[in-house]
């Protein structure tokens, strides 16, 4: 399903971007709907989309075997995931699962990263939101971890 | 004249019933001698004869003053007595002690309240307060998150909340059991779902102090400014009148100046996460 900017404007996540710069991501952005228990990707798959969820719940996790996954939190609608296709080597470093059926925007990180390049001012608002994703998870990691030490 | 008034001396109170919130976590439903009143999140001492006291927040109602509810985890000698109690007995109460939440200041505004484990205690006490006052507020958010499912209390608390109008409540748990479907994450990680209008909110912060360290500091990140955020010093809580000096936080007796402080209060106190 395509989507146009006025779509995007409904969208938290895409605060603070023009008009313009939405109409671009528009441009590169897909709709996707997956059912519970799909795997959006896998641990270690290459990927090709940056992803924002816009209805539903994804488990996000880690493998230690293929049949062992762990399950380390849920995310959340408005939040971006699959960052890991923005930046080489562009592989995944956790799985996605949908626990509830799920609705995602899908944008193609090839051309994300040529608009970055190309237009300065998008490129530090995206780069600034997967930073902030970035940041949050770790921060959340860090919190999971003192949670454990102080068991 | 003498003021011969002894200001240990509790009230006693018959417990009418035990609700097992939790494997560690039980509500002592309380009826009073005579009216007590409190204010929501101040505090009191509740005894048991001859084993001692501890320092508690309500967690019922601060409009019903016949009836008071006093939500305990088991954790040490006193609390593991009290776990054993059975309705019918009797207990002791003093207080109530300290500042409480400053609800009237919440007039107009968003209250965003971050909850953990048996923080949700003084929490609820709150949510009732609030849910009074609810005409005269924009909304109310609360964001709890628990170990598992099984150990969060007031289960039923949660599909209330989402019924009243101005109210919404997310869960969240550390690790999902078989069966859960909900959120799994550190309870910051709510955060990021919900919407607030930062220029017209506060926030409330109570739970272990992990919890509320990280809490913090993630709404700090979000936009919230110092004395927009009210922390419950909880865990510093002691003899409840800042006589013995246990309770005493930087400049602060937190049995006398708190629980609740704005974190531009606390922010210069070393180790107030402790």
């Amino acid at each position: 399903m395509k989507l146009t900017a006025e779509d995007l404007k409904k969208i938290r996540f895409f605060d603070h971007y023009t008009d313009k710069q939405l109409e671009t991501i528009a441009s590169m952005s897909s709709i996707k709907d997956f059912q519970v228990k799909d795997i959006i990707f896998e641990q270690y798959d290459e990927l090709s989309e940056v992803y924002v969820l816009l209805e539903g719940s994804l488990s996000l996790g880690i493998s230690l075997a293929k049949e062992k996954r762990i399950h380390l939190g849920t995310i959340e609608e408005g939040q971006l995931f699959s960052w890991s296709a923005v930046f080489p080597p562009f592989i995944s470093t956790a799985w996605v699962m949908a626990i509830k059926p799920a609705r995602v925007i899908a944008v193609d990180a090839k051309k994300l990263n040529k608009e970055i390049e190309a237009d300065c001012d998008f490129g530090f608002k995206t780069m600034s939101k997967i930073a902030q994703t970035i940041s949050n998870r770790l921060s959340d990691t860090r919190f999971q971890l003192m949670n454990q030490m102080m068991l | 004249m003498l003021n011969t008034k002894n200001i240990y001396k509790p009230l006693k109170a018959k417990l009418t019933e035990v609700i097992e919130e939790s494997p560690v976590i039980k509500t002592f439903v309380l009826i009073p001698e005579k009216e007590f009143s409190f204010g929501t999140g101040q505090f009191i001492e509740l005894s048991v004869d001859g084993i001692g006291e501890a320092p508690f927040t309500p967690s019922s109602s601060p409009l019903v003053k016949d009836k008071l509810e006093v939500t305990v985890m088991k954790t040490g000698y006193v609390t593991e007595y009290m776990h054993d109690l059975k309705p019918g007995c009797h207990m002791g109460i003093r207080g109530p002690y300290g500042r409480g939440y400053p609800v009237e200041s919440f007039y107009g505004k968003q209250v965003l309240i971050l909850g953990g484990g048996c923080g949700l205690a003084p929490i609820r006490s709150l949510l009732y307060a609030l849910e009074h006052i609810k005409d005269k507020l924009e909304k109310v958010i609360l964001c709890y998150g628990s170990k598992t499912a099984s150990d969060c209390i007031y289960k039923p608390l949660f599909s209330r909340l989402n019924s009243i109008d101005k109210f919404e409540a997310h869960r969240t748990v550390d690790k999902a059991e078989p069966g859960w479907d909900g959120s799994v994450g550190v309870v910051t990680t709510l955060l990021n779902k919900i919407n607030v209008n930062l220029k017209n909110s506060i926030a409330v912060v109570c739970g272990p102090p992990v919890m509320m360290k990280f809490g913090t500091i993630r709404l700090l990140e979000m936009g919230y400014s110092d004395d927009q955020i009210y922390l419950s010093m909880e865990k510093n809580m002691s003899c409840g009148l800042g006589k013995c000096g246990h309770c005493m936080m930087g400049e602060f007796f937190v049995c006398k100046d708190g629980p609740v402080f704005t974190y531009n209060e606390l922010k210069n106190t070393p180790d107030i996460w402790k």
